[in-house]
């Protein structure tokens, strides 16, 4: 059997993905990534985020057998994903940290350390699936609805798949527990983690003040707009919202506002009503597909958000972007997030969103 | 097959000898050495001839070793106390050597920070010698504790510690030195170590961990770090560890009884690694190669390895326990502060540390040495052909 290296992050799906591993007959190798770290003084700098997971990790590879090791990929963590967050936020995107740090950082060290290791192949503990075939490999949801994550991975660079397996991919999550349990994993009932792994104090703007600095334009009053240009009132900064967000505008409203666009270069938030809150034309940029990107005039399923549903859409443009007609508007439709484009269960790839556009209005997100 | 440890340097098994010993004071004898009682009486006994026995093997008075809690808590007194009653009687600094281990170099720079007084760093070459000039100007500047180790935990390189004692004591400076690493590998003898202070530990030489001891020559002074007790002497108050004053003097009575046929037994292992590695690692640099170095520790500098935590990972997982500049940099992909200092700070070389202890045998060294350059080549990077 193959030697298998496995990200263990301390949490339960990457738990019972090395134990199944060692289960299948794999020679394990488990590693947990040491991605930030909370301290900024030098003598506690051994007091990190993710220690709990570190040891939660250790824990379980020794109950399983296995060596652990901890990879410190805080220098590529920062460079590839913290500084991207804080840019996109100051460019009045909305990032997602955790498709840029699968994308960038973490699948690609672990292939790098995994060579170096002498391992065939990669584990990890994702909701997602992958396929093997003559043909080439190929990435499917993950069996459980509820828990899919093949929205993080469109990014992989292709040249990897065949080296990955998901071993938790075909289990719901309530099996996963129960097998966990079943083999006394330490990790069996910890709970999820929700908040972005590098944002201890859960608000990213404290995140984004630490690292622009209290005078960046991303974070200072501008001037609250309706998409015709009236202007409403004042906000507190920009990087504060998000499109599609309600919360923090102020009331005295006729009808529920939400955030429509963010233009940084005027510092406006345009803010309407749910009806232009609806986009059914997508560009999206920074493509990545698996077997081949999509032409012109394919139908495709397209995804907009973690865990929302797929719409279908019609591919009308492809260039250094591809630029999708949705089969009907979709409400939200965020720049900086991501764009994933199925056919069915399989991952066909996808992009950064860039901006959308409704035919029912004309707020052009820039 | 058997993993092979190759990391005495960062740590070694306690001996069957020190093992037998220590057992009779963790639970029978288990008194407290200041009590009254018969309990007490037994314990204090067993800690007065545990000093006695670690005074004679050195060359040193009983009423000069004090017992503490490993080679860091005794770098630390010596440095911090040794310095804080030297400023008793105004400012004064304190002078390290570039290479020392992070318990000196860290109170040093703590003395320097905090206001308490100058730390003059003294470069070392990686032929040993030590910039006794920078020494000289400290010393002839104001009342300097000067600290430089006798051998490098890292490379095993010696320092000339004579020339430091010289250019010290004719300044009247303190001079102390840390020998975690050169005890029972090299000869040492305080009636002629002409040093003030110095610092051992016990699990370098297979005794228990957790247990140390910092030698003061009578008239030197040091002052204490903790308070609260008059145990040592008040110099480390807290309840003895009796067992570990027990193995700890075990294990150095015969470190230094078998120290001459120890150093003829590490050599020939040492020799038999770098000639076999050598001609299997082209562009190897063995660290420190020009220096007097300790027989048990071989570092070698690698340029074809970019990514050094990988290499010890992939040494484990084939078996062999080796160490990146030092057990406490394991994990780090940057090099270390010795590395830095001897090769200058954009030195590109990984580091392994490969160390023997008692238990090591031709058979580990020969497995080194067939395996080590087969990981080396698996993680360099392939050279491009056309």
């Amino acid at each position: 059997m193959s030697r298998v290296l496995v990200a263990m992050s301390g949490g339960v799906d990457s738990s019972l993905a090395a134990a199944l591993l060692v289960e299948a007959g794999h020679e394990v190798v488990g590693v947990t990534m040491k991605t930030f770290c909370y301290s900024d003084t030098p003598s506690h700098g051994k007091t990190c985020c993710g220690l709990d997971g570190i040891m939660d990790a250790r824990r379980v590879a020794d109950t399983l057998g296995v060596p652990h090791y901890v990879f410190d990929v805080e220098e590529e963590f920062t460079r590839d994903v913290i500084d991207d967050f804080v840019a996109e936020y100051a460019r009045g995107r909305t990032p997602n940290p955790c498709v840029r740090c699968n994308s960038n950082t973490k699948f690609r060290d672990l292939l790098a350390r995994g060579e170096a290791l002498g391992c065939d192949q990669i584990a990890t503990g994702h909701y997602v699936r992958v396929a093997h075939e003559a043909s080439g490999s190929y990435l499917l949801r993950g069996t459980d609805p509820g828990k899919d994550q093949s929205y993080f991975l469109w990014g992989l660079p292709e040249s990897m798949l065949p080296k990955l397996l998901f071993p938790v991919g075909e289990l719901t999550k309530d099996e996963v527990r129960e097998r966990a349990r079943t083999l006394t994993l330490a990790t069996a009932d910890k709970p999820e983690s929700q908040e972005i792994c590098f944002v201890p104090t859960g608000d990213y703007r404290d995140l984004l003040v630490k690292r622009l600095g209290t005078v960046h334009p991303a974070l200072e009053p501008g001037p609250l707009v309706r998409a015709d240009g009236t202007v409403l009132g004042e906000h507190g900064g920009y990087a504060g919202f998000t499109v599609g967000q309600r919360k923090g505008l102020g009331g005295g409203f006729q009808e529920p506002m939400f955030v429509l666009e963010i233009r940084p270069e005027t510092r406006e938030v345009v803010v309407g009503t749910r009806e232009e809150l609806h986009s059914d034309r997508v560009t999206i940029g920074e493509l990545n597909w698996h077997g081949g990107a999509p032409a012109p005039g394919d139908r495709v399923d397209v995804q907009l958000r973690y865990r929302a549903p797929v719409v279908g859409a019609t591919v009308v443009e492809r260039d250094r972007s591809l630029v999708l007609e949705l089969h009907e508007g979709r409400p939200a439709v965020t720049p900086g997030q991501s764009a994933v484009v199925f056919d069915g269960e399989r991952v066909l790839g996808g992009g950064r969103i860039d901006h959308a556009t409704s035919g029912i209005t004309s707020g052009a997100n820039a | 097959m058997d993993p092979v440890y190759l990391d005495h340097a960062a740590t070694s098994p306690v001996r069957d000898e020190v093992f037998d010993a220590m057992v009779p004071f963790l639970a029978g004898h288990f008194g407290n050495p200041s009590s009254t009682h018969r309990w007490g009486r037994a314990a204090r006994v067993a800690l007065d001839e545990s000093r006695a026995r670690v005074a004679a093997a050195l060359g040193a008075r009983a009423d000069e070793i004090f017992f503490v809690r490993g080679g860091t808590e005794s770098d630390n007194l010596a440095v911090i106390g040794g310095h804080a009653a030297l400023s008793a009687g105004g400012p004064a600094g304190v002078a390290v050597s570039e290479i020392e281990h992070s318990a000196v170099l860290e109170p040093a720079a703590r003395i320097e920070t905090e206001g308490r007084g100058r730390a003059t760093h003294l470069s070392v070459d990686p032929a040993g010698d030590i910039d006794l000039g920078a020494l000289e100007a400290a010393c002839s500047r104001e009342p300097t504790l000067a600290s430089v180790m006798l051998a490098n935990n890292e490379t095993g390189m010696v320092l000339p510690l004579s020339g430091v004692i010289e250019v010290a004591q004719r300044h009247g400076a303190v001079v102390h030195t840390d020998v975690c690493q050169a005890l029972g590998k090299i000869p040492i003898d305080l009636r002629t170590l002409d040093v003030d202070l110095l610092s051992a530990t016990g699990h370098k030489i297979n005794g228990p961990k957790g247990a140390g001891l910092l030698f003061v020559r009578r008239g030197a002074r040091v002052e204490p770090l903790l308070h609260g007790g008059s145990q040592e002497r008040g110099l480390r108050p807290g309840t003895e560890d009796v067992a570990g004053a027990v193995g700890l003097a075990t294990a150095v009575e015969l470190a230094v009884a078998e120290q001459e046929e120890h150093h003829r037994a590490l050599t020939e292992l040492r020799d038999r690694l770098e000639s076999g590695l050598r001609p299997r690692l082209p562009g190897m640099r063995v660290n420190g190669a020009d220096a007097v170095r300790a027989p048990h520790v071989v570092s070698i500098g690698l340029a074809s390895i970019t990514d050094g935590a990988a290499l010890l990972m992939a040494l484990d997982l084939e078996g062999i326990a080796v160490s990146g500049g030092s057990a406490c940099h394991s994990g780090s992909a940057r090099a270390s502060h010795v590395i830095s200092a001897l090769y200058g700070a954009d030195d590109r070389y990984a580091t392994i540390r490969f160390s023997f202890g008692r238990s090591t045998t031709v058979e580990d060294i020969d497995r080194a040495i067939e395996i080590v350059p087969t990981v080396v080549e698996r993680l360099s990077p392939t050279e491009v052909t056309a």
